[in-house]
């Protein structure tokens, strides 16, 4: 078998019931740019009939591979695992559904032809119900704003990248969203690229109240690893000390007017919520004193540096 | 380290951050390497580009290729002078190290001087700027105050602590944890294997090409740094002391409500439950940080960094300590009796 240069990696999850219809837009249009490819479909659960589908696939002689977990794994775990068999040079994601317009897939691949990007991502020029459009603005601006990632589009999953990326970031959970942030802070350089969105994409969508909360886990999670990830202290710290100055300040000022002004002390709720703050800042300060002690004392195997070349 | 191509390690090893530093490269290189050969020592240069987005990589390159003695390290991107430094020491195979801006503000022809005290058994040599060329009430003012704290709180009094001219035993340099801003205390952080430090004045040059980087607004993170640095160490030597202590203050404090509370309750015949739940409150702060001191203890058992290995660095064995004497062609200078070749010479324990 010749060299493959291009691997494509397309993990099939809940959303990926259209798949198999999907799957010969997808390969046409890896094709046409003319690299000796591969498909590599990782089936994150019990789906039998889309299983089913690409066995028949495969026995008419595609070039593909499937990957079937026992179970659901997430969609992080299944890209790891499609990376585990990828062969080419260069990786490409892709949805389980058209998130974009299929005809730009060949543009992405030859932007991270240039020797100066590792990395390309897809920015959907987003047209859908303007609720969706909202939540995912407001997804991207806090990640802006708190971890300095300047790109506008982190839920977009068409993304393509040098080997050497997955090589060095690990991924795992729900963190494949966060791919292009985690690969920032290890020093690949990143290029959006905008494009259409799909038409089939743009449909009106609410998601279960349990999703926020874990993008919102998500969110704190992305920025903590981007900003503090060296210095846990400055974030704990920060929080920390502000609680702790406010239930200091308050007990000062209930204890004044105990002595001074002869207010009773024992029926005031407000002492106890400045002895809550104080015993709270005093945790998340230790909390960050341990975070800065497993750092220092670990600081010779984590290198904060990533090198791009030695010369002699 | 892979350095192929070298069959002897070098004696001398001059680790050097650039960014966008490309006018300054080349005059650098020329400085340092006539230093070099007029005291005809067997050195190495290490450049490290910090993600330059000029020409400094192109043209540190350029030389490399001409000259193996100079090794040049570039980053994926800015990380900064503390990681650029580390990657440098990491990198390198001398048996001294020495480190210096890349901006020419430090004079190459003052490293034989720091090398001297290196050899004469300090551990460290510190450069210290003299005559600074900088401003007075923007630079050199919180410099000094800054410097001044820095040396009250970390019990390391060094007057400056911000010139990067510094000379080090790699042994012990290299045992050193290094990250996020920390270069500013390189020798507060060594404090830890009991090094024995020396201050060498220096002198300060004005800058020729290129722009300073720095300004007044890190006043503020190198105080958070310094807090966050000297209980760190106090932590890593004591991690039971300091948790155990704090939660001592907590238990004692629930305790003293509980006692008054007692007492009050005692001639009134109440207890008030405000009081009460303050005392336990505290009391389980007090438990909560016990165990967050048996988790550091824990943390440092499983890492990487172990006073017991940094305590031998700095020790004597019967009164010799490890070998550092450079061999220098048809020099003969030697601080003690014995040979150039033999095991050691006298340890100078006058230091600061």
């Amino acid at each position: 078998m010749s060299q493959v240069e291009l691997s494509v990696i397309v993990p099939v999850g809940e959303r990926g019931g259209r798949i198999l219809e999907l799957y010969s837009t997808y390969r046409d249009a890896v094709a046409k740019t003319g690299f000796r490819y591969e498909l590599i479909f990782v089936i994150d659960g019990l789906y039998r009939e889309i299983t089913q589908g690409f066995k028949d696939v495969k026995a008419g002689g595609e070039p593909i591979t499937i990957i079937n977990f026992s179970r659901s794994f997430g969609e992080a775990t299944a890209i790891s695992a499609g990376f585990q068999h990828a062969q080419g040079d260069l990786i490409m994601t892709l949805p389980a559904y058209e998130q974009i317009v299929s005809d730009r897939i060949p543009e992405l691949i030859a932007a991270c032809q240039d020797p100066q990007t590792d990395m390309v991502i897809a920015s959907r020029h987003r047209q859908d119900h303007w609720f969706n459009r909202f939540q995912a603005r407001a997804f991207n601006q806090i990640l802006k704003y708190f971890a300095d990632f300047p790109f506008t589009d982190m839920g977009c999953g068409v993304r393509v990248f040098r080997r050497q990326v997955l090589h060095e970031v690990e991924i795992y959970g729900d963190l494949h969203r966060f791919l292009p942030l985690l690969a920032r802070q290890q020093g690949f350089s990143i290029r959006e690229v905008q494009v259409a969105q799909a038409p089939s994409d743009m449909f009106f969508r609410l998601f279960r109240p349990g999703l926020y909360l874990r993008r919102a886990l998500d969110l704190l999670i992305a920025v903590f690893l981007s900003k503090f990830n060296k210095r846990p202290l400055r974030f704990f710290g920060l929080l920390g000390a502000g609680a702790t100055t406010v239930g200091l300040l308050g007990l000062l000022v209930l204890v004044f007017q105990r002595l001074v002004l002869s207010q009773p002390l024992a029926d005031r709720p407000a002492l106890l919520l400045c002895a809550l703050l104080l015993v709270l800042g005093v945790q998340l300060i230790a909390i960050g004193l341990v975070g800065e002690t497993i750092i220092f004392t670990h600081a010779r195997e984590i290198k904060e540096y990533k090198i791009r070349e030695i010369i002699n | 380290m892979p350095h192929t191509g070298q069959e002897n390690p070098p004696d001398l090893s001059v680790i050097v951050p650039l960014f966008n530093e490309e006018d300054n490269v080349r005059p650098l290189y020329e400085a340092l390497s006539r230093v070099m050969q007029d005291q005809g020592l067997h050195y190495e240069l290490v450049f490290v580009d910090d993600g330059s987005r000029d020409r400094t990589f192109a043209n540190a390159r350029d030389i490399a290729l001409q000259d193996r003695r100079l090794r040049v390290i570039q980053f994926r991107r800015n990380y900064g002078q503390t990681p650029a430094m580390a990657a440098g020491i990491d990198h390198v195979r001398g048996r001294i190290l020495i480190t210096m801006d890349g901006d020419l503000q430090n004079d190459p022809a003052d490293i034989p001087k720091l090398l001297q005290k290196i050899e004469d058994g300090y551990d460290i040599a510190v450069g210290w700027r003299m005559k600074r060329k900088e401003k007075f009430l923007t630079r050199r003012l919180p410099s000094m105050v800054a410097n001044r704290i820095i040396g009250w709180v970390t019990g390391v009094p060094i007057r400056d602590n911000g010139c990067s001219l510094k000379a080090y035993r790699a042994s012990i340099i290299k045992q050193v944890p290094l990250y996020s801003e920390m270069h500013r205390f390189i020798p507060a952080v060594s404090s830890v294997a009991g090094p024995q430090i020396v201050e060498v004045g220096v002198n300060d040059r004005k800058r020729l090409h290129g722009h300073s980087k720095y300004g007044l607004s890190r006043i503020y993170k190198v105080i958070l740094d310094l807090i966050t640095i000297k209980t760190l160490l106090n932590l890593i030597r004591h991690p039971m002391r300091l948790f155990g202590g704090s939660a001592g203050i907590a238990m004692a404090l629930a305790l003293l409500i509980l006692f008054l509370e007692t007492h009050t309750a005692l001639s009134t015949g109440a207890f008030s439950l405000m009081q009460m739940s303050m005392a336990l409150l505290f009391a389980t702060l007090g438990i909560f940080l016990i165990f967050l001191g048996a988790l550091c203890e824990l943390i440092y058992r499983t890492g990487n960094f172990k006073l017991d290995d940094l305590s031998l660095l700095t020790a004597t064995v019967d009164g010799v300590v490890p070998e550092l004497a450079i061999d220098r062609p048809g020099d003969q200078s030697d601080d003690c009796a014995s040979g150039p070749t033999s095991m050691g010479f006298c340890k100078d324990k006058a230091a600061l």
